[in-house]
C-alpha cells in the first residue's frame, strides 16, 4: 500500500474521531448551559412564591 | 458545582496532549516497515481510545460494587456516565478498528478474537442502557445496573488478553513480553497519545457526572414546586 494509498484511510479514521469528539462535547456543553438556566428560572419561580407568602404570613 | 461544570484545565490539557501524540506520531514515528504501512497511524489514536473504553467500563464495575455496598446512589449515577462513555469510546474503536482493518487487511470485519469479544463487548453494555430504561424505580433501576455491570465487566479482561491468550488472530500484542517490538518513538507517541485519551475521559466524566447532578437539581426543584 502506497502512502497516498494509506492516506486516505488514516484522514478518516482521524476525521471521525475529531467529529465525534467535537459533537460530544458540544453537546454535553450545551446541556450544561440548558440545565442551568433551567435551574436559574425554578430557582427564580421559588422565591417568587415564597415572596408572597412570606408577606401574607406578616401581616 | 458551575467550577466542577466548566472545568476546562482537564480539556485542555488533554486537548494539548493529544495533539502532541499526534504531532509525533506523523513526524517523529517512522512509517510502518510491515504490510500496513502508512495506514498503522491510524494505531495512535485507535489503541489509546479502545484502552480508554475499557478503563471506563472498569470504573462502572468499580462503582457498581460500591453502589451494591453502599446504596448511595451516587455509584450509580458513576456507572451510568462511565459506561455512557465507555460505549462512546467502543463505537470510535469499532469504526477506526473497520477502517485500518480494510486498509492492512482488505476487509472491513474479520471473526478473529479480539474484534468478536470487543464486539460483545458493545453489545452487552447497550443491553445495560436499554436495561436502565425499562425499569422506573431509582433504586431497582441502580439495583439491576449494578449486577449487569459486574456481569458484563467479565468480558473485558477477555477482550484485554484475547491477543495474548489466542494468538492466531489478526491482532498483533502491542504491549507486552514478546510484543510488538515498536521502535521508542512509536512506543513514546503511543504513550502520550493514551495518557491524553484517559485525561480526556476523565474530564469528560467529571462533566457528565456534574450534568447528571444538574438533572436531579432540576427533578428536585419541580417536585418541590409540585411540578
Amino acid at each position: 500500500m502506497t502512502i497516498a494509498e494509506g492516506a486516505k484511510y488514516v484522514a478518516s479514521a482521524y476525521a471521525i474521531i475529531l467529529a465525534v469528539l467535537v459533537i460530544y462535547y458540544f453537546m454535553s456543553a450545551r446541556r450544561v448551559t440548558a440545565l442551568q438556566r433551567d435551574i436559574q428560572l425554578l430557582e427564580e419561580e421559588a422565591k417568587r412564591r415564597e415572596a408572597p407568602a412570606k408577606g401574607t404570613g406578616a401581616e | 458545582m458551575k467550577k466542577l461544570v466548566s472545568a476546562p484545565a482537564l480539556f485542555i490539557e488533554a486537548g494539548i496532549l493529544l495533539i502532541v501524540g499526534l504531532m509525533l506520531a506523523f513526524w517523529y514515528a517512522p512509517v510502518d516497515a510491515s504490510s500496513m504501512g502508512f495506514s498503522q497511524k491510524i494505531f495512535y489514536y485507535h489503541a489509546p481510545i479502545a484502552e480508554t473504553a475499557l478503563v471506563a467500563f472498569g470504573v462502572a464495575f468499580v462503582a457498581a460494587v460500591l453502589y451494591l455496598r453502599s446504596g448511595n446512589l451516587k455509584w450509580d449515577r458513576l456507572g451510568f456516565v462511565s459506561v455512557r462513555l465507555g460505549l462512546l469510546f467502543s463505537i470510535l474503536v469499532m469504526l477506526t478498528g473497520m477502517i485500518w482493518g480494510k486498509a492492512a487487511w482488505g476487509a472491513w470485519w474479520a471473526w478473529e478474537p479480539r474484534l468478536t469479544t470487543f464486539l460483545l463487548v458493545c453489545f452487552l453494555y447497550a443491553a445495560y442502557w436499554v436495561l436502565r430504561s425499562v425499569v422506573d424505580e431509582e433504586q431497582r433501576r441502580a439495583t439491576y445496573a449494578a449486577v449487569f455491570a459486574i456481569i458484563a465487566f467479565i468480558d473485558v479482561p477477555i477482550t484485554f488478553f484475547a491477543t495474548r491468550f489466542l494468538p492466531e488472530g489478526l491482532h498483533p500484542v502491542v504491549i507486552g513480553p514478546g510484543g510488538g517490538g515498536m521502535a521508542g518513538s512509536m512506543l513514546l507517541s503511543f504513550f502520550i497519545s493514551m495518557i491524553g485519551m484517559t485525561l480526556l475521559l476523565v474530564a469528560l466524566m467529571r462533566r457528565d457526572l456534574a450534568i447528571e447532578n444538574l438533572k436531579d437539581r432540576v427533578t428536585d426543584l419541580k417536585t418541590s414546586q409540585g411540578g
